[in-house]
C-alpha cells in the first residue's frame, strides 16, 4: 500500500507549484489557473485523509471545493473580459493604474 | 421576550430562519426588479427583506434562543449579536444605494440580490459551527463581493480593482482550503468544537502548524491584515461608495467572526494541554496586530484621496479588533465585539458621506473639501463625528469601545496586570497617530476656503447619515445598549 506522505507530499508540491505561479505570472487568466492547482491540491488532501480515515466528510467537503471553485472561475473570467473591455488588457502589468 | 412566534413558525429551521428570509428575498430581487422600472422600489422591496429577517433574529436574540440545525448551524447569543452586525450594515448600504450615482442603473435587481446574497453568507458563518459551513458562508460572501466590485461598469479603476480582488480572493480561497484540509487531517472530523477536544489531546504537531499558518494567510486577506492588505486600498478605491461601504464594514468584519469562530474556540479548549503552544500562536497574532495598525495608519497619512485614506484606517481599525486573539480574554472579546459594532456607524457613516458628496458633484481628493463646513453644513458635522470617533475622542462611540478594548488589554477580568501593555500602548499611539490625518480631513472642511455654493445630496443618504451619528453618540455616552450583547456573545464563546 502506498504510505500516506506520498499523496501529502504530492499535493503539496502541487500547492507550491500553484502559489508559484500565482507570483510570477503576469497573465491573468493563467493566475487563476494557478489558483485551481493550489485548491485542488486541497481536494487532495481531503481525499486522502478521508480514504484513510474512512471517513466521508472529507469528500463532502471535495463537492462543496469543487463548486467554489467553479463559481469562482466563473466570477472571476467575468471579471477579466470587463477589465478587457474597459482597459485593453489583462496583463497584471496593465492593471497597476493604483498603487499605495 | 418569548421566541414562540418564531419558532412555531419555523420549527426545526428557526436556528436558521433569519438566513431562510434573506435567501427568498435575495433569489425575488431580480424578479422585482422586472416589475417597477424605479430603483427605489426594488429597495424598498429588499428593505422589507431585511427588516423582516433582523426582527426574526431580534425575537430570537432577545429570547435568549439556542439551536442546532443539521449538527452545522448553531444559533446562539454569538451568532445573533453577529448577524444583527450584518443586518445592519446591509440595511444602510441597501437604504442608500437606489440614490445613489455610482450604482448600476441597468441591473439594480441583480445588485440587490446580491447584496442580500453576501449577506446571508456572512450570517451563516456568524452560525456555522463546522468547517464546511464557515468556508461555503465566507465564499457566497466573497463571491459576491467580487460581483459587488465590478459592477460599477465601464469605469477603468473600477475593473481594475475588481481583477485584483479576485485573484487575492481566489488566492485567500486556495490557502484557507490547504489549511482546512490539514485541520481535517489532524482531527479527523471537521466540527470545530470535536476539532478542539481532537487537538487538546495530541498536542501541536507539523501538519496543525501547516494548517495554522495557511488559515491566519488565507482569512487574513480577508479581514486586510498586514502584510495581506495591498488588495483592500485599491478595492475600497474602485469599487462604488455603498459597497466600499459594505465591503469595509460588512466583509472585514466576516473575517474577524471567522478568526473568533475557529482560534478562539480551538485555544480556548487547548490552553489546559502545556504542549499546545497556545502563546506562540498569541505572540504571533499581537505582532499582526502590530504591524496591521501601524502601517494602516502610517500609511493613511500619505494618502490624498479620501477614500483611500479611510481603506488605510479600515485596515487600522482591524488591527485593534485583533488585539482579541492576542488576548484572548472574554473581557477583551467583550471589547472587540462592541468595536465592530461602533466601528460599523463610524467607518460606515464616513464612507456614506463621500458616497453622498459624490452624487453632489464632489471629488473624492481631500482638496476636494475645502469649504464644506459651509457648502454642506449637515455632511461636514457628520463627517467631523465620524473621523473624531474614529481617532477616538470622547464621549463618541469610537471612544467607548477604544477604552473597554484597550483596557481589557491592560487588565485582566480581575484586575490584574497582563503581559500584552506594550500592545495597548502600540495602540493608543497608533490613534494618536490616527488624529493628525483626520484632523486634516476636518482643517480643510472648516478652516480652508473653498467654493461658496451650496450642495444638495440625496435624501436617503442624509437618513442613512443621520441614523449613523445617532448610533455614534448614543453608543458613546450609553454603549450598554450594545455592550450587555457583547457581554453575553463573549460569555457563550468561552463558554
Amino acid at each position: 500500500m502506498i504510505p500516506i506522505e506520498a499523496f501529502l507530499i504530492f499535493a503539496a508540491i502541487l500547492f507550491a507549484i500553484g502559489a508559484y505561479g500565482v507570483l510570477v505570472k503576469s497573465n491573468t487568466i493563467v493566475v487563476l489557473m494557478c489558483i485551481e492547482l493550489m485548491l485542488n491540491a486541497a481536494n487532495i488532501n481531503f481525499i486522502v485523509f478521508s480514504a484513510f480515515t474512512t471517513d466521508v466528510v472529507g469528500q463532502v467537503f471535495v463537492i462543496m471545493t469543487i463548486t467554489v471553485a467553479a463559481a469562482e472561475v466563473a466570477v472571476g473570467i467575468a471579471i477579466l473580459l470587463n477589465a478587457y473591455k474597459t482597459k485593453g488588457t489583462i496583463e497584471a502589468d496593465g492593471l497597476a493604474s493604483m498603487r499605495w | 421576550m418569548d421566541a414562540t412566534i418564531v419558532t412555531d413558525l419555523f420549527r426545526e429551521f428557526t436556528p436558521i430562519a433569519p438566513m431562510l428570509i434573506m435567501l427568498l428575498g435575495a433569489l425575488a430581487m431580480p424578479a422585482v426588479a422586472l416589475g417597477p422600472k424605479r430603483r427605489y422600489s426594488v429597495s424598498a422591496a429588499a428593505l422589507v427583506v431585511i427588516i423582516a429577517s433582523a426582527a426574526v433574529n431580534v425575537i430570537l436574540l432577545l429570547a435568549d434562543y439556542t439551536g442546532t440545525y443539521a449538527g452545522l448551524f448553531e444559533y446562539d447569543a454569538f451568532a445573533g449579536l453577529m448577524i444583527l452586525l450584518f443586518h445592519t450594515v446591509v440595511a444602510l448600504v441597501a437604504l442608500v444605494s437606489s440614490s445613489s450615482t455610482e450604482t448600476t442603473k441597468l441591473h439594480f435587481g441583480v445588485f440587490n440580490a446580491l447584496l442580500l446574497a453576501a449577506t446571508m453568507g456572512m450570517m451563516f458563518v456568524a452560525t456555522a459551527n463546522d468547517l464546511i459551513t464557515i468556508f461555503v458562508g465566507v465564499e457566497l460572501a466573497s463571491i459576491t463581493s467580487y460581483i459587488l466590485a465590478a459592477m460599477k461598469r465601464n469605469d477603468p479603476r473600477a475593473s481594475e480593482a475588481a481583477v485584483k480582488y479576485v485573484i487575492v480572493g481566489g488566492l485567500s480561497t486556495a490557502l484557507t482550503v490547504y489549511g482546512l484540509s490539514m485541520l481535517y487531517g489532524v482531527a479527523g472530523t471537521t466540527n470545530i468544537e470535536e476539532i478542539a477536544v481532537a487537538l487538546s489531546t495530541q498536542g501541536f504537531t507539523w501538519a496543525f502548524g501547516i494548517a495554522l499558518v495557511t488559515m491566519i494567510a488565507g482569512y487574513g486577506f480577508k479581514i486586510a491584515a498586514v502584510p495581506f492588505h495591498m488588495w483592500a486600498p485599491d478595492v475600497y478605491e474602485g469599487a462604488s461608495s455603498p459597497v466600499s461601504a459594505f465591503l469595509a464594514t460588512g466583509s472585514k468584519k466576516l473575517g474577524i467572526v471567522v478568526f473568533f469562530k475557529i482560534f478562539l474556540i480551538l485555544f480556548v479548549t487547548g490552553t489546559a494541554v502545556a504542549s499546545f503552544a497556545t502563546e506562540e500562536v498569541q505572540y504571533v497574532f499581537a505582532i499582526i496586530a502590530a504591524l496591521t495598525m501601524t502601517v494602516g495608519n502610517v500609511v493613511a497619512i500619505a494618502q490624498n484621496n479620501i477614500k483611500r485614506m479611510l481603506a488605510y484606517s479600515s485596515i487600522a481599525q482591524a488591527g485593534y479588533i485583533l488585539i482579541v486573539l492576542a488576548v484572548m480574554s472574554e473581557y477583551a472579546l467583550t471589547g472587540g465585539l462592541f468595536h465592530m459594532f461602533t466601528h460599523v456607524f463610524m467607518k460606515g457613516g464616513a464612507f456614506l458621506v463621500v458616497g453622498a458628496l459624490i452624487c453632489a458633484g464632489v471629488g473624492e481628493k481631500i482638496s476636494d473639501y475645502r469649504g464644506l463646513g459651509k457648502r454642506a453644513p449637515f455632511m461636514a458635522f457628520a463627517m467631523l463625528l465620524f473621523l473624531f470617533s474614529l481617532a477616538g475622542i470622547p464621549p463618541l462611540a469610537g471612544f467607548t469601545s477604544k477604552l473597554i478594548l484597550f483596557s481589557a488589554t491592560i487588565f485582566d477580568g480581575n484586575g490584574v496586570m497582563t503581559q500584552w501593555i506594550w500592545l495597548a500602548f502600540v495602540a493608543i499611539l497608533n490613534s494618536a497617530i490616527s488624529l493628525y490625518y483626520y484632523a486634516r480631513v476636518v482643517k480643510a472642511m472648516y478652516v480652508e476656503k473653498g467654493d461658496a455654493e451650496k450642495i444638495k445630496v440625496p435624501k436617503a443618504f442624509t437618513v442613512a447619515i443621520a441614523i449613523c451619528v445617532l448610533f455614534t453618540i448614543v453608543l458613546g455616552v450609553y454603549p450598554q445598549l450594545i455592550l450587555d450583547f457583547c457581554s453575553s456573545a463573549a460569555a457563550t464563546l468561552f463558554g
